[in-house]
């Protein structure tokens, strides 16, 4: 009888101790609201897939369980989302950018938005890396970075390697490299989308050369005459390079977007480097299985920052996306939870790794594939204080100066007006 | 099978049982599955049909306002018109949109109040072939974001031409519904699917319109994104989803499993419905689990319940070995003691008849060694009774044969028998009697000496040299008509009993297990047979005992009184003093010299006597009798009778009380001055006789057992075949005055009695086991004779066949009585008498 009771009892502590090995996910979360809460949120944004968000409903589901969750992704996002925050499809959370921040259309959405500092919410907001958190003239915070960005250059390492060559470090040795990629036969050692092309190497550049000069990008933020000079010297970088013809600009002409395009181009394998931003990174992972030629002939790559100047690349970091809560959602308590549980090194971090983008904590936890970014020099845009305006017309003018479309000096008079 | 094979054994029955409905009841599950599977495809084939005339409708509403609209070409603003004002209630939301611009208007407005609406930014307009085909039933736009109001929604669109200036230019017609509104009627019709979502898909996998279940925007996308695979299993899987009807399981966000039924819709457009439910939910297995649950604890009561039941017969199997072995043990002690007690007097017979052999010429040795062997011939014969009485309480058959007796007498007896004991052991022994008015009762007088002997002779064997025994016998009055309540009340400081074996005293041959008990002869039958013999008088024996401390039995019978009662016992007017250091025995006796009509005085020691006596002598009115207790602390009754002589009187008479044999003081009492000696306990008629008699007045009452009168002059046939045993009887008998006649066996006994004269005998002893015929079969012979006198003659057994089923075969045979051997001469007077009385009546 007793071996009989201890087997039983063996069995029942087996069986305990089972039922009790799995932990809750979040451990550090503690549900504010009752957790038999039945309610439904909606997340709208312009991801047409967004994963790493479906496995944070998931994980929040496991502290609200009658909670349903979704994510809608909104056709022509940044025009409609006013609209639909109007309508009766509109969301509980929705994503918001930076430029929201100094443009009257983005000025209708945030008002919108719940002050997410308000403390009766007790979100964490110190998990926020420094210079990545926006605050409006009333301090208040209507969005929460979920993903920062930055911009470089994908790279095929086994290229590199079959070629004999370094990934280059400064702007030197970028030339020395593609000079001879270029002699080995590579047509164009360096790729990107055209309308994008080498803003990754001369917007860094650029930054660099305002961010201790208030008077620099107050007169660039207003369009002031002859603010363009400050543009000179970037765009300069950009003839210089497009001189040497390491892009071939036919080459680049074929890829129709920034992203999927972009991609599946270089996991062809014999691109040694494609320029991007870390939107772009973040598909990658993804596609590598659509890629037959990738699937065929893998190959190791990397992401670095472009060296556009003699003491290296920059780590330019930016906000890509942000979260703010619809304050008129009807369930708003809960949308608020969702963020107080979001807004955590922890989740924000899985996120980030979920979809390799860059967290916005302090704490950071970089993929692997942005090793290198972390002996550049940082450069934080939020901190610049430079408008969307200057930045568009950045874009234009190094797009044209690249294209051969206007040359240094008429892209620089031109600044502030180019379409 | 022990125990523990047994438990094994249950639990390999309780769990072969548990598969055997774990495995029905996952069979069970499976089929139960498999029809909800086919139920839930057939319920999305349906829906499919449903949807398909659904869109249909919606399609053919668009397309009667194209085909207006083409009829006669309009301008962009009068077509919105027309649509807006044909349109039931007007609240329709339908969008006309340039085919190059991809811009155009609203018929409903937008919440900043314009009309206008673009899709430049929104993909749905690549390409316009899927809208001009004229072989597709229904164009529907895939699910987007409503540019007029931020809606989900989808679209139904025909191709129409509108006016522009001259000519015509090519324009959709977009009639929009919002999902929301889709999604309330486009469920699942069965409860059992509520929780089921719905999809619709284009032949690539893009949703047209999406579930929330549903995650990514493209179906085969969200299957890679969850599940693993690779290109070649997201190539079959298209294949699948888009070939036919059918069903996958597959991993949704959540990581649970659901199942997907596909099934094509809109053949025309190549798309598929999906219907995706949770696998949990298609699989109703609770009440298997409430049926496992309940079997298995159903199972585990049962199993506890035998457990259980299996120990607890165990322990009474245990138990039941223990008081077989116990029961067996005793039997076999109790023949090894009957061998030993059979053997030792039987030695002492023996040995003393060898010895009084070879000494014929010395006749007191002779007559020392008769009476020695005549000790040992009655010890042997208690030893065979005892036997014999225990078959008796075993088989049921134990009775009784009241008679009138004295309970003086009873008493007498057991203060004599008791005697050797007591004075061996130097005992203490005290035996009182109180309020014991009624002297003659009616009972069997030898099963009741029996009951009080046995359990004072425990008393005194048990107790130790120099202890102390006490008797207390009493009358009261009885709750019975016509019957006195005795109560016998032995009490000892012996060495007492344990509670354990205090349980069991009553079962024949228990004996207590100490080494102190063990140097005591017993048959262990004793108790037993008393505690039978009490219940068959209808009395109660109750025992109090503790080890170390000393017994109390306590025996309480109601006894009839006898019809005889000495009445006429009267003395002559008299004074006299009872002298005893016991205040019960005082009171006691005082009370009988009253009821004899003789006035009692009393004193508590010899010295307080010595001065009454003085003071009657000095006052000219002595005592007439002086009765002394022998014992008394300080002057003793002999010392007191001494004194009495030398300072008083020499001539008043003076009687000494003794409850024990005083022939060892007898001498010296005598000389002392004593006239006579009465023992305790000081009855009426103890008294009466021995007061008369010291007085030398005639006593009324006469000595029954010596006079043998009654019987004298019978005849009677004795039936046996051993020489030896016929003498022994035949002699007694003439010692009474009975005549006898032998037959040497059975068949001349019946002969005999063929032949015999009426009234020649009075009753026939008849041995059994006899040659040429035995004496069962000579009792039938002679019961079948035809004379009634010689039929009907009594028969008494007489035989050494002495166990019970031997005694009850004598009654069956037609015998009288038994009588068993070696034979006790007051037994046959006695069956001699109980006949001749019998035939009195």
């Amino acid at each position: 009888m007793k071996r009989i009771a201890s087997i039983a009892l063996a069995a029942l502590l087996v069986l305990l101790t089972a039922c009790g090995a799995e932990a809750p996910a979040a451990q550090g979360f503690k549900p504010a609201l009752d957790t038999k809460t039945a309610c439904s949120l909606n997340v709208a944004g312009h991801y047409s897939n967004f994963e790493a968000l479906e496995e944070e409903f998931n994980r929040f589901a496991e502290h609200y369980p009658n909670v349903e969750l979704t994510y809608t992704y909104l056709d022509n996002y940044n025009k409609i989302i006013a609209t639909t925050l109007e309508s009766s499809d509109a969301p509980d959370i929705f994503f918001t950018y930076p430029w929201m921040a100094t443009s009257e259309d983005g000025a209708a959405v945030l008002a919108k938005a719940e002050d997410l500092a308000d403390e009766a919410l007790k979100i964490d907001l110190s998990c926020i890396r420094e210079g990545m958190l926006y605050e409006d003239a009333q301090g208040k915070v209507p969005m929460v970075p979920i993903y920062t960005t930055t911009y470089g250059m994908m790279v095929n390492e086994d290229l590199f390697k079959k070629e004999n060559l370094s990934i280059p470090t400064t702007y030197s040795e970028l030339l020395d490299v593609c000079e001879k990629l270029k002699s080995a036969g590579y047509p164009s050692p360096m790729m990107g989308y055209n309308s994008f092309l080498i803003y990754p190497m001369y917007f860094p550049y650029f930054c660099s050369q305002i961010k201790d000069d208030p008077d620099a990008v107050k007169a660039l933020n207003d369009m002031a005459p002859g603010a363009g000079e400050y543009a000179r010297g970037a765009l300069e970088l950009v003839d210089d390079f497009m001189s040497h013809g390491y892009i071939d600009l036919e080459m680049c002409n074929a890829l129709e977007n920034d992203y999927q395009d972009v991609i599946m181009r270089f996991f062809e394998g014999d691109v040694p480097m494609m320029l991007a931003s870390g939107n772009t990174v973040s598909g990658t992972e993804k596609r590598e299985s659509q890629s037959e030629a990738f699937t065929a002939n893998p190959f190791t790559y990397s992401f670095h920052p472009v060296p556009c100047s003699d003491e290296g690349g920059y780590f330019m970091n930016t906000v890509s996306m942000s979260f703010s809560v619809n304050s008129g959602s009807e369930n708003l308590d809960m949308a608020n939870e969702f963020m107080r549980f979001l807004v955590s090194t922890e989740e924000l971090n899985r996120m980030a790794q979920s979809k390799r983008m860059v967290t916005p904590c302090a704490d950071m936890s970089l993929d692997a594939i942005y090793a290198s970014f972390g002996d550049a020099k940082v450069l934080y845009t939020a901190s610049l204080g430079l408008a969307d305006a200057p930045d568009s017309q950045m874009r234009k003018a190094g797009r044209q100066v690249s294209n051969g479309l206007l040359t240094v000096d008429e892209a620089v008079a031109a600044f502030g007006t180019l379409e | 099978m022990n125990k523990k094979t047994i438990a094994v054994v249950n639990i390999v029955i309780m769990a072969l049982i548990l598969a055997f409905v774990g495995i029905y009841s996952h069979y069970r599950n499976e089929a139960v599955y498999r029809q909800q599977v086919e139920s839930f495809l057939s319920t999305t084939v349906t829906l499919e049909r449903v949807t398909e005339n659904y869109l249909e409708g919606e399609q053919g509403i668009c397309d009667v306002w194209a085909r207006y609209l083409n009829a006669v070409p309009m301008t962009m603003e009068d077509a919105v018109d027309f649509v807006r004002t044909s349109s039931k209630g007007g609240d329709v939301s339908a969008h006309l949109i340039d085919a190059e611009t991809l811009t155009g208007l609203s018929t409903q407005p937008s919440p900043g109040g314009g009309y206008d609406v673009s899709y430049k930014q929104i993909s749905l307009f690549g390409s316009l072939d899927w809208i001009a085909d004229g072989d597709a039933s229904v164009n529907i736009t895939r699910a987007y974001t409503n540019p007029v109001n931020g809606e989900q929604s989808l679209a139904f669109c025909s191709m129409i031409a509108l006016r522009d200036g001259g000519g015509t230019r090519p324009a959709i017609l977009m009639c929009v519904i919002p999902l929301a509104e889709l999604g309330k009627k486009w469920v699942l019709p069965q409860e059992d699917f509520e929780s089921a979502e719905l999809s619709m898909i284009d032949a690539e996998g893009n949703y047209i319109i999406k579930g929330r279940t549903f995650k990514n925007s493209n179906f085969i996308e969200f299957y890679k994104s969850y599940n693993k695979t690779d290109a070649a299993g997201l190539k079959t899987l298209s294949e699948t989803v888009t070939g036919g009807t059918g069903t996958f399981a597959m991993t949704d966000s959540r990581g649970d499993t659901v199942l997907v039924a596909h099934t094509p819709a809109l053949s025309t457009r190549g798309w598929t419905l999906l219907s995706c439910v949770s696998d949990a939910a298609l699989r109703g297995n609770t009440e298997n689990w409430l049926l496992i649950g309940t079997v298995s604890a159903g199972l585990t009561l049962l199993f506890i319940i035998d457990l259980l039941y299996m120990l607890r017969m165990n322990r009474q199997l245990q138990f039941m070995t223990r008081e077989a072995e116990s029961a067996n043990k005793a039997k076999t002690d109790f023949l090894s003691t009957m061998s030993h007690d059979i053997r030792t007097p039987m030695n002492a017979i023996i040995g003393l008849t060898t010895i009084a052999e070879k000494n014929l010429g010395d006749p007191a040795s002779v007559s020392d060694n008769l009476r020695k062997i005549s000790l040992a011939s009655n010890h042997l014969l208690t030893l065979i009774n005892d036997i014999l009485d225990i078959s008796k309480v075993e088989s049921g058959k134990l009775t009784l044969s009241p008679l009138t007796f004295s309970i003086v007498e009873t008493v007498e007896n057991l203060v004599n028998i008791s005697q050797p004991m007591v004075k061996e052991k130097n005992i203490d022994f005290n035996f009182r009697v109180s309020s014991m008015e009624t002297e003659y009762l009616y009972a069997d007088q030898l099963r009741l000496n029996q009951v009080y002997i046995n359990i004072l002779s425990n008393a005194l064997k048990y107790t130790e040299p120099g202890g102390q025994v006490s008797v207390d016998l009493r009358q009261e009055p009885s709750d019975r008509p016509g019957c006195v309540r005795v109560t016998y009340v032995v009490a000892d400081t012996g060495m007492g009993m344990s509670p354990e074996f205090m349980a069991r005293m009553y079962q024949p041959f228990s004996r207590q297990t100490d080494s102190r008990v063990n140097t005591i002869q017993g048959t262990g039958l004793g108790l037993a047979i008393t505690k039978q013999m009490v219940e068959l008088m209808g009395g109660v024996i109750d025992c109090q005992s503790e080890l170390g401390k000393g017994t109390t039995f306590t025996i309480t019978l109601d006894i009839p009184a006898a019809e005889r009662q000495p009445d006429d016992m009267r003395l002559e007017p008299m004074d006299v003093l009872l002298v005893d250091d016991d205040e019960v025995v005082l009171e006691t006796g005082a009370d009988a010299l009253t009821s004899l009509g003789a006035r009692a005085e009393t004193a508590g020691s010899g010295l307080e006597a010595i001065g009454m006596i003085r003071h009657r002598e000095e006052s000219g009115s002595a005592y007439s009798v002086v009765i002394l207790d022998w014992k008394m602390p300080g002057m003793d009754g002999v010392e007191t009778v001494r004194r009495i002589r030398a300072e008083i009187s020499r001539s008043v008479p003076i009687l000494l009380i003794s409850a024990y044999d005083w022939s060892d003081v007898e001498d010296e009492a005598r000389d002392a001055g004593a006239n006579g000696f009465i023992s305790k306990p000081l009855f009426r008629s103890t008294l009466y006789e021995k007061i008369n008699e010291l007085l030398g007045l005639e006593s009324g009452l006469k000595e029954q057992e010596d006079d043998y009168s009654d019987i004298a002059g019978m005849n009677i046939l004795i039936a046996e075949d051993n020489d030896i045993n016929w003498e022994i009887i035949h002699t007694i008998l003439e010692m009474f005055g009975i005549t006898t006649d032998r037959a040497a066996n059975g068949r001349i006994c019946v002969d005999m009695m063929a032949q015999a004269e009426r009234g020649q005998y009075d009753l026939i002893f008849m041995d059994v086991q006899m040659p040429e015929m035995n004496g069962l079969d000579a009792t039938r012979s002679i019961r079948a004779l035809e004379d009634p006198w010689a039929s009907s003659i009594p028969i008494i057994a007489m035989t050494a066949d002495a166990f019970s089923e031997n005694v009850a075969e004598c009654m069956n045979a037609g015998m009288n009585g038994h009588i068993a051997k070696p034979i006790d001469i007051k037994l046959v007077v006695k069956e001699i008498r109980r006949i001749k009385e019998g035939s009195k009546q």
